[in-house]
Parts: structure tokens; sequence; C-alpha cells
């Protein structure tokens, strides 16, 4: 990674930025540190547009909103992943140049949806008046008439809490010229009305309101509620056929869609241009700007640079500084970088781990998950994915590592003979009658565990070594070569002297007694060196003593690894459940019918569920056991000024 | 009732089961996380599939369960029909063997469940930071797993 500081005219600089962004490989940086230093103050001043950056906020907002109204009408199917569309860049010129067809598309579609919100919102005003006027249906009276000459009319509610026998008999004791008819009622409150002479309406009010009635007031309605309702039902019709209209005309417009989204990026490309000024600095005549670039992109930049009337300058970056990072690796590993930036990117003063994990990553899943039939399924998926779909970044990296995963898984399967697990075993004894298995090229797990388990421990124990490796590496690298002795290559020493002092007899007989004194020599290195930091020779000393207690972390990393077996174990043995749950309809054809239903749902559970296991654990493998031993996070991941298009991609 | 325990038979059968006891620590697990992931789906939707690979993390525990239960069950015979005659040692044997997942396996899936339960609060305001979050998960997993390698081995090193 290099700067690069760039001095051009003002007259040249939207162009320069237009190459610079088409190129995409500058990140460029803040400037505002510059703004309050002493040396820049007098000459420069903060250059920016954010006017027309909210400007472009907005027609992307309204834009983003009218593709969304339009993917609800799209009926044409989802691909099954969101590729970006390539397109050449005259293509997308000739496109850009038609502006107007596209602004108009857009205005219109912004129209009919507000047409078709309106509409909506009339529709469920409506609804709830005719809900409101349903329980008046059987009143034959209009709903506006209150008197006639002689009568009083009341309507209203009374709360079901109230008993209404007792309202009636109180009416009838005050007046016997008094009609009180309860037109329906529902859980709270009868809906009633009441006829009386009008020289006697306010005694019978008097009688109503001691039962809780509630005058309903109907705004601007005339005629019967039923014939109100009728004339809702009518405008709901009309409404629901408008409705219809509004949803065909928009949908007229999803053939446009794509030109809309051609739009939504050029804007998008366009605000950003804006957006970097912000970074930049100007005088009058001039601009200023500096960013990060890549080591191999340099060439590409300054042939861009000399085309213009310009001052630039790349520099290394200065001792200590921070720089973004930018993963680097041949084809193979390269995939795995998206667990080494799961995790977190190195620090630019770190190296990037991820060649060295990718073999371990690799040997691990496939030991956890070993089953041939379970790694050709996943990587014939990712295969056919890779080749159907033009995914890009993570998932596309993503897919390429578990295609690896699954040779890997292949591979281990034939090594412990596992095809999903037993099963072709089990479907020759039950639809063939015959006996027929496939031998493990190595052992079988299950029936030799303490073999495999040893295996794991030093898998393990090779992975820690390779860590600390890396660490003494950059000891080195940074001037410290005896540190890495000390730190490393002591604890090399003690970690095999005490494997060869346990264990070392049962492979080359007398190894035991050179693992002895292996173990003594380093250990009393250990406890000379491991004080060093500290002051006093007493103190030096307690801390040597004490770093030996050292050898408990390594020993439960290395336990750790025993993960590798128990994770192998759990794959192969929920198979081997799966057939024998297959197999216990004995034999024919009914036994064949369930044997095949049981290994498909059953073998579907178990690839789902270990190949989550397996991709976690191989993955804590790394992050805990690996990378604690010498990886430091926290890069900040490389990001160029380019053009951040969603749905296209523009060619050459 | 004295008899019975001293039944070989019995003390394994009785061991299968306790082996498959883990599956309510992964059932009161998984419980956690899901009412958490639930709760971030009102608000996201889309980390559906993040928040479910969360979710399913303290499930292991039932399958190591599971997968000794089967073991001690295919290696007395109980599953083939033709139960082998266990001394009331090997029985007690086969029951030990089954103690360190039906315990460990319960404890680690409960706690599994609480760690995965505050990650798919993390990937709810990062969603970037899901790596970690399993990580975390997978800490706590592998007591579990160095439980179900001492069941494993255990009862594989039965002689009958």
């Amino acid at each position: 990674m290099s700067k690069i500081s760039i001095i051009g005219l003002n007259n040249q600089k939207s162009s320069i930025i237009k190459d610079i962004m088409d190129s995409g490989v500058v990140e460029i940086n803040s400037q505002d540190l510059k703004l309050s230093d002493p040396e820049w103050v007098p000459y420069v001043k903060k250059d920016g547009n954010e006017d027309e950056v909210v400007n472009y906020d907005a027609k992307i907002s309204k834009i983003n909103d009218v593709l969304i109204t339009l993917e609800g009408y799209d009926k044409s199917k989802k691909p099954l992943f969101n590729t970006r569309k390539s397109i050449s860049s005259i293509k997308f010129d000739e496109i850009i140049n038609n502006i107007k067809n596209i602004e108009n598309n857009v205005a219109k579609v912004v129209e009919l949806s507000k047409t078709y919100n309106d509409l909506c919102s009339e529709q469920n005003r409506i609804e709830t008046s005719i809900l409101s006027l349903k329980p008046w249906v059987n009143y034959e009276l209009p709903l506006e008439l209150h008197e006639t000459k002689y009568t009083s009319i009341f309507i209203g509610v009374v709360p079901t809490v109230s008993e209404i026998e007792k309202l009636k008999n109180d009416l009838e004791q005050e007046t016997d010229k008094c009609l009180i008819n309860i037109l329906s009622s529902d859980k709270e409150q009868y809906y009633v009305t009441v006829i009386c002479l009008t020289n006697e309406k306010d005694a019978v009010y008097e009688i109503l309101k001691q039962f809780g009635f509630n005058n309903v007031e109907f705004k601007d309605l005339t005629g019967t509620a039923a014939e109100n309702i009728a004339l809702y039902e009518k405008r709901l019709k009309e409404i629901s056929e408008k409705k219809e209209i509004v949803e065909k005309n928009i949908s007229e417009y999803v053939p446009y869609k794509e030109e809309i989204q051609i739009y939504y990026d050029y804007l998008t490309i366009e605000k950003d241009k804006n957006k970097i000024l912000s970074n930049m600095l100007k005088t009058d005549a001039t601009f200023y700007t500096e960013g990060w670039i890549p080591d191999v992109s340099k060439k590409q930049l300054v042939q861009i640079l000399k085309n213009y009337n310009c001052w630039f300058e790349i520099n290394e970056p200065e001792d200590g500084e921070q720089y973004p990072i930018l993963l680097n690796n041949n084809s193979f590993s390269q995939p795995f970088e998206a667990i080494t930036e799961l995790y977190s990117l190195p620090s630019s003063t770190n190296i990037d781990p991820t060649n060295i994990m990718a073999l371990f990553y690799l040997l691990f899943f496939g030991l956890m998950l070993a089953d041939v039939g379970y790694g050709l399924i996943m990587s014939a998926a990712c295969f056919i994915v890779l080749k159907k779909f033009d995914i890009e970044g993570s998932l596309k990296k993503m897919m390429k590592m578990f295609f690896y995963c699954g040779l890997s898984t292949i591979f281990w399967g034939i090594m412990f003979g596992s095809y999903f697990g037993d099963a072709l075993t089990t479907i020759a004894r039950v639809m063939f009658n015959t006996d027929f298995v496939i031998k493990p090229l190595w052992i079988n797990p299950i029936i030799e565990p303490m073999t495999l388990l040893i295996f794991s421990l030093v898998f393990g124990l090779i992975h820690l070594f390779v860590g600390m490796g890396i660490k003494a590496y950059m000891l080195i690298r940074d001037g410290h070569p005896l540190d890495a002795l000390y730190d490393i290559g002591f604890w090399y020493g003690f970690i095999i002297g005490i494997s060869l002092w346990l264990f070392g007899n049962t492979i080359i007989a007398g190894s035991n007694a050179v693992g002895k004194w292996m173990t003594i020599i380093f250990a009393i290195g250990l406890i000379l060196t491991q004080g060093r930091a500290k002051d006093g020779l007493i103190s030096k000393l307690l801390s040597g003593v004490l770093s030996l207690y050292g050898i408990t972390s390594y020993l439960s990393d290395v336990l750790s690894y025993s993960r590798l077996l128990a994770l192998g174990l759990a794959t192969g043995v929920i198979s081997s459940v799966i057939s024998v749950l297959g197999s216990l309809g004995g034999t024919g054809i009914f036994a064949s019918i369930l044997l095949v239903v049981v290994l498909l749902i059953g073998h579907t559970f178990n690839i789902a569920i270990n190949s989550l296991g397996t991709f976690v654990h191989a993955a804590r493998l790394q992050y805990v056991e690996f990378f604690g031993k010498f990886y430091e996070g926290g890069g900040d991941p490389f990001n160029p000024f380019m053009r951040k298009t969603k749905y296209i991609k523009i060619t050459k | 009732m004295e008899q019975l325990f001293s039944t070989g038979s019995f003390l394994a059968i009785l061991g299968a089961a306790i082996a498959a006891l883990a599956g309510c620590g992964s059932a009161i697990g998984i419980g956690y996380a899901g009412s958490a992931a639930a709760g971030v789906m009102a608000e996201d939707p889309k980390k559906f599939g993040s928040t479910l690979i969360l979710q399913a993390l303290p499930g292991t525990q039932g399958i190591y369960g599971l997968l000794i239960a089967f073991i001690i069950l295919n290696k007395i015979g109980f599953l083939g029909g033709n139960l082998v005659d266990l001394t009331a040692a090997q029985g007690g044997w086969f029951f030990a063997g089954a103690l360190p997942i039906g315990i460990v396996g319960i404890v680690s899936a409960i706690h599994q469940g609480k760690v995965c339960a505050s990650g798919i609060m993390l990937i709810s305001k990062k969603p970037e930071q899901i790596a970690k979050a399993m990580v975390y998960g997978a800490m706590v997993e592998t007591y579990a797993v160095l439980a179900l390698l001492i069941s494993f081995l255990i009862i594989n090193g039965i002689a009958l």
C-alpha cells in the first residue's frame, strides 16, 4: 500500500475525479486534519458540494421507493441470488442520455402510487363507515330525521350493562305514547331508537339518560342507513375497479424497471463524485487530494494522471502509520479470505495469515464432516451456483471456499469409508439382500477412535507450532531475534521434550530419555528468560518459574483439537442411526420405501446441522487456537473510491 | 427395586436415557436464543438466516446425547432385538459412560443458549460480527465436545 498525493487544476478536477473513480484503485482520505494545521491553513480551504449531495440523496430515495413499488408488480421469477448485470459503458451512456424519458417514467409511477394510496385510504375510511352503519341497517326512517310535527325521535346507544327491560318498563310507566325499538346489539351496547310526543320529549330523555343513553349523530348523512350502505358499497366497487386500473397502469411500467435501476446507479455514481469533494482541499485555481493505492495498481494510476497537467507523488507509508488493508492472495487461498475477514483484517504491522490458514481450514473441515456423499453435494451445489450466477464479493468467496471444503470432505470420506455413512451397505441389505461394504482407505474412526484421536492432537500440535512459527518470523522481521528464540524456540523444545518423555517410547524406543533431558534443559531456559522484562534477580526468576505454568494453556489448546474426532464421530454415528432407523422395516418393497424416505429426511437433516457445526468449529480452531498465537486484527478494509453500483456492472 | 438396579441391562438402558437428557439443555438453550431471535426479527426480518444459525448452535448437545444413547442401545443389542446378557458391573460402566454427556450436555447447552441469545442481540446491531458471535457460542460448546469424547471412549472401551 502506498500513499499518493495529487495537486491538479480546478478546471480538470471533474474529469480527473471521473477517471480515478473509473479505475477504482484509490482510497481517498479525509483531509480534515490539514484544515487545522497552521502550515496549510493560510493556503487551502475545504472543498465540497453538500447541497448537490443532499439533492442526489433525495432523488435516490424517491427512485428507491419507485423500484420497491415496481418490484411488487414484477411477476417474473426472482433469481436465487441478486447479481449485478453487466452493461457496456456505451450502452450506459446511451441510456443516461435518455434521462428525460426515465425521469418521466419515474414521475408517473410516483403519481400512480400516490393515487393508489389515496384510493386505499378512501377504501379504509368507507369500510369503517359501513361498519358503523351496520347496526342501524333495519332502521327504516331517514337518519337525519329528528322531529316530525308532533313527535321527537331519539337515535342512540345504551350500554349492555343497563337492564333494557327495566328501561322499557320505566318508559311505559311514564307514558303510553312512546315507541322504543331495539334494532340490534353487540357486546358493548344496544342500538335503539325511541319515538315519543314532542311535548313529552324531556321526560323521556330524562329516563333514557338514567340508563346511560347516548345520542348518535350521523354527520351529513341523509336517507336511511340501508340506503347509505348501498351507496357506500357502490363507491367501494368503483374504488376497487379504479384500483385495478391503477395497478394495471403501474404494472405497465415494470418493463422500465431495468432502466430505472440504471438511473438509480447513475445517480449513486454522481452523488459519490460530489461527496468525495468534501475529502479534498482547494485553492482558487487548484485542488489537493491524498489517498492510498495498492502497489499493484500504481502503474495504472500513473498512466491516468499523466494525461493531465497535474503534480503527483507516491510515497511509502511512514513507519508505524496505519494504512488500509487489501488482502492479496493466490487464486487457491483467496476464497479463504472470507474466514479472515469474518474475524478481522490484519493490522498493518501484522501479516496476512490466509495462505497458511487455508490449508488447515480445509484439512479440519474435511476431517470433521468426512463423508463422500456430503462432500459431493456440497461441492456440486457450490459449483452450480458459481457457474449459473454471476455472484460477487464475499458470497462468491464463500461459495468457492465451500467448493474446496467439499473436495476435502470427499477425500476424508474415502479415507474413513463413509458414503452417506453406511447408507450403501444398508440399501444393499434391505433392497437387494446382499452384503456390500466399502472398506475405508485408512481407518474407520468409529471402530478405531483412539488412532484418530492421536492424529487429531498431532494435527493440532502442528497447527499450533505453525502459528508460533509465524510469531517467531514476525519477531525476527521486526529485529528481535532473541525474543523469537526465548519465547518461541524454547517453548518448541519444551513441548517436544515433554511429548517425547511421556509418549516417545511407544514410537521410538529410548527416545523418552532424550525427551527427559530436552524438557529439563528447555525448562531451565524458560525459567532464565521468561522473566527478563522484570527488575531484580528474584522477581526475574520467579516470573520465569511461573511461566512454566503456561504449559497448561498449550495442553488445553492441543486438547481442543479432540473436537476433530468428536465432530467426525457425530457425523458418522448420526448417519448410522439414520441407517438403523431406516432398516427397521426388515426387507421387501415396503421396507425399501421406508428406507428411502428415512434416508432422504435423515441425511438432509444431518448435512445441514453438521456442516453448520463443522463450519463453526473449523473457524474456531483458526480464530482461538491458531490466531491466538500470533494474530492481531483491527485493520481497516481498503475502501477505494469507485462506482458503487447496486444493479449494474459497467464494462468497457 | 433393588434387584432392578443390579440388573446390567437396566443400568445400561438407564444410561442411554440419561445421555438423551442432554436434549433438555438444548431445548432450553434454543428456547433462549429463539426468543431473542424473534425479537430481532420484529425489527429487521432480513436477519432470519443469520439469527437462525446462532439459534441452531445449542442444538448440538441434544444430538451428542442422542448419539451416545444410540451407541449404548446399539452396543447392548437393544435395537436389534437380541439383548446381550450384561453383568451388573458392565451395566454400571455403561451408566457411568453416559453421565458426562448427560450432565455436561445440559449445562453447556443452557449456557450456550444464553451466549447465543446475546450474540443475536449483537448481530441485530452489527450484522457483520456474526463470526465472533458464533465463536463465543463455540467456546461454550467445547466442554460438551469434551464430554462427548469421554462418554464415547468409555462406552467404546467396554468389553462385552
